[in-house]
């Protein structure tokens, strides 16, 4: 029961955000960081437990962006009814992908990964049926409240928050049952797990559909909050960054690592845009390469870690983080 | 015949690093492994444990032709080891290391933990089971790796080196770690470069030069052959030796 206490008054206090800090600015903030916190979660589940750092993972959420908006352009039904469609499209794309090149090691995989992005970006660019260079748009005007159309952020703020406990409760559930264990090991070292019998490449491309589907999710909402979708904003290098860096800036392998980096970066990225407009584009990129350096070079493990050494230093007997 | 080794070579380009090598290991058994280095010894090991895929030949557990198997499915029919280099997973704790291989007959989290300890308290382990297994020096992680190949109950445990680094006072208590794994019926291979280990374990030596078997037997005569004296120790020593038996 006391290891519930801290996620419940951590979430009443998210909960309570919108309401507290009630601008329209405010509250799309905080929707953002949801939304982004749910897309980087599932990202960590096989950049963060099982190591295979993926940087290619804008495509799955561009998979469920357009499934969303081509359910609305193409058979008039409400977006979120492409959801299923798109993480479908995802998890066939993951298993496709996933086998030859999880079979790479390290940096070979996150290459590979990032060409198929790039591929898949250029196949949209130049398919009419998903808009081409234009892109797909969302209804209007809500025709019914299934169009999940409104003008404020608040309605999206308690689905995203609704999603992202989901989310977080599935990886959870997960980092302490079987195959969160094998993940662990997979990222420690692979030939010592495979000696005890863990089937490597099976487990890999499991963390890696599972994660392939929950952020094809992320798009679906994304798509369905902007109400439009564009090679760039769905099928971008930047958007696999941003989730990558959100877990490693809140700290990888960490249940709770996505949502604090997406706490941060979101918030730095909307205000510098705000501050310094459409000249604040190019700053998010040198942003991004600045935490990416100062990460690498003073804290690999993401603040989470840093900040269990330092609780571990003062109370030495709760080593056993993981256990009960 | 619990594993057998049907003339596996390994060649890596033109280079035979294992030459032709066959090898019965008997249910119950200690079967020593020795050699000088670059003998291959290792790359055998790895031919048996799955991480090699032999030029030629073929490799048997319990009349099963698991040749092609990976190295999970070879641990799923109860082919264990120990990595000669620990290869210790240093993100977690030392139960957790050895809940990984308990895993690998239950898939409760629960069952998978209380195994695991139960096996850490047989190596004499249990004291640092919520130590992060990082913080473990050599013996520490020479040891887990025991502990984690015992917690996926094993029929054979294949031990590469399990002694290497150790003090001679941590090589004893290691021996009657072996004797106490052996005691409970699991057979056992061990390739080790300490004689006195392989000499008071084993009750059989194959002795690998330049990828061969050139010896076979018990310690004590396989230790007398001039040709396992001459792969030691070179020809002077080999003729000297021979002379002075004559």
């Amino acid at each position: 029961m006391r290891r519930a206490l801290w996620p419940a008054v951590w979430f009443s206090l998210i909960g309570a955000y919108p309401l507290v800090w009630h601008t329209a600015f405010q509250q799309r903030l905080g929707a953002l960081v949801l939304l982004y916190a749910v897309a980087a979660s599932a990202w960590n589940i096989v950049g963060g437990y099982a190591g295979q750092v993926s940087v290619g993972h804008v495509v799955f959420f561009g998979c469920g962006a357009y499934g969303a908006l081509a359910a609305y352009t193409h058979l008039g039904l409400p977006p979120i009814a492409g959801l299923p469609l798109g993480m479908l499209a995802s998890v066939l794309i993951a298993s496709v992908v996933g086998v030859p090149t999880l079979r790479l090691s390290g940096h070979y995989f996150s290459m590979a990964t990032i060409a198929v992005a790039e591929l898949v970006r250029l196949i949209v660019t130049n398919t009419q049926f998903l808009g081409a260079a234009i892109g797909l748009s969302g209804p209007t005007v809500p025709r019914t409240v299934m169009d999940l159309s409104f003008t404020s952020s608040l309605p999206y703020y308690y689905l995203f928050l609704a999603v992202l406990v989901g989310t977080l409760a599935l990886t959870w559930w997960m980092e302490n049952s079987r195959m969160g264990h094998y993940l662990r090991a997979i990222k420690d070292s692979e030939r010592a797990a495979r000696s005890l019998g863990v089937a490597a490449g099976r487990y890999k491309l499991l963390a890696f559909m599972l994660s392939a589907a929950l952020t094809a999710v992320a798009g679906s909402l994304y798509a369905i909050m902007f109400g439009f979708v564009d090679p760039e904003s769905g099928l971008g290098i930047l958007t696999s960054v941003k989730m990558l860096l959100m877990s490693a800036l809140g700290g990888t392998g960490f249940l709770f690592g996505p949502l604090v980096g997406a706490a941060i970066l979101v918030p730095l990225e909307e205000i510098s845009n705000n501050v310094f407009g459409s000249a604040g584009r190019g700053l998010t990129f040198v942003v991004y390469g600045a935490v990416i350096m100062l990460l690498a070079r003073f804290q690999p493990g993401g603040l989470l870690e840093l900040l269990q050494r330092h609780v571990r230093r003062r109370l030495p007997k709760t080593g056993a983080r993981r256990d009960p | 015949m619990i594993l057998e080794a049907r003339g596996v070579t390994m060649a890596f380009g033109s280079f035979k690093a294992v030459d032709n090598a066959t090898v019965a290991v008997r249910e119950g058994e200690i079967l020593g492994l020795i050699g000088p280095n670059g003998a291959g010894k290792s790359t055998f090991f790895n031919c048996l444990t799955g991480d090699l895929s032999p030029t030629q030949g073929s490799v048997h557990f319990r009349s099963q032709d698991v040749t092609r198997l990976p190295p999970e499915a070879r641990a799923a029919l109860g082919i264990a080891r120990s990595f000669q280099v620990p290869l210790t997973f240093e993100g977690m704790s030392v139960l957790d290391n050895v809940m990984i291989g308990a895993f690998l007959r239950t898939a409760s989290t629960a069952e998978a933990r209380e195994r695991a300890r139960a096996v850490l308290e047989r190596v004499g382990l249990g004291t640092f089971a919520d130590v992060s297994a990082r913080s473990l020096g050599t013996p520490g992680r020479k040891r887990l790796e025991i502990a984690r190949a015992l917690a996926t109950e094993p029929k054979v445990l294949l031990l590469d080196e399990a002694m290497a680094g150790l003090t001679p006072t941590e090589v004893r208590q290691a021996i009657d770690l072996v004797r106490s794994i052996h005691a409970s019926g699991i057979t056992l291979v061990i390739v080790e470069h300490i004689m006195e280990v392989i000499i008071t374990l084993a009750e059989r030596v194959m002795v690998f030069h330049q990828g061969r078997e050139i010896a076979n037997g018990s310690p004590a005569a396989v230790t007398r052959e001039p040709q396992v004296i001459e792969a030691y120790l070179g020809k002077r020593a080999a003729r000297a030796a021979h002379g002075a038996t004559q």
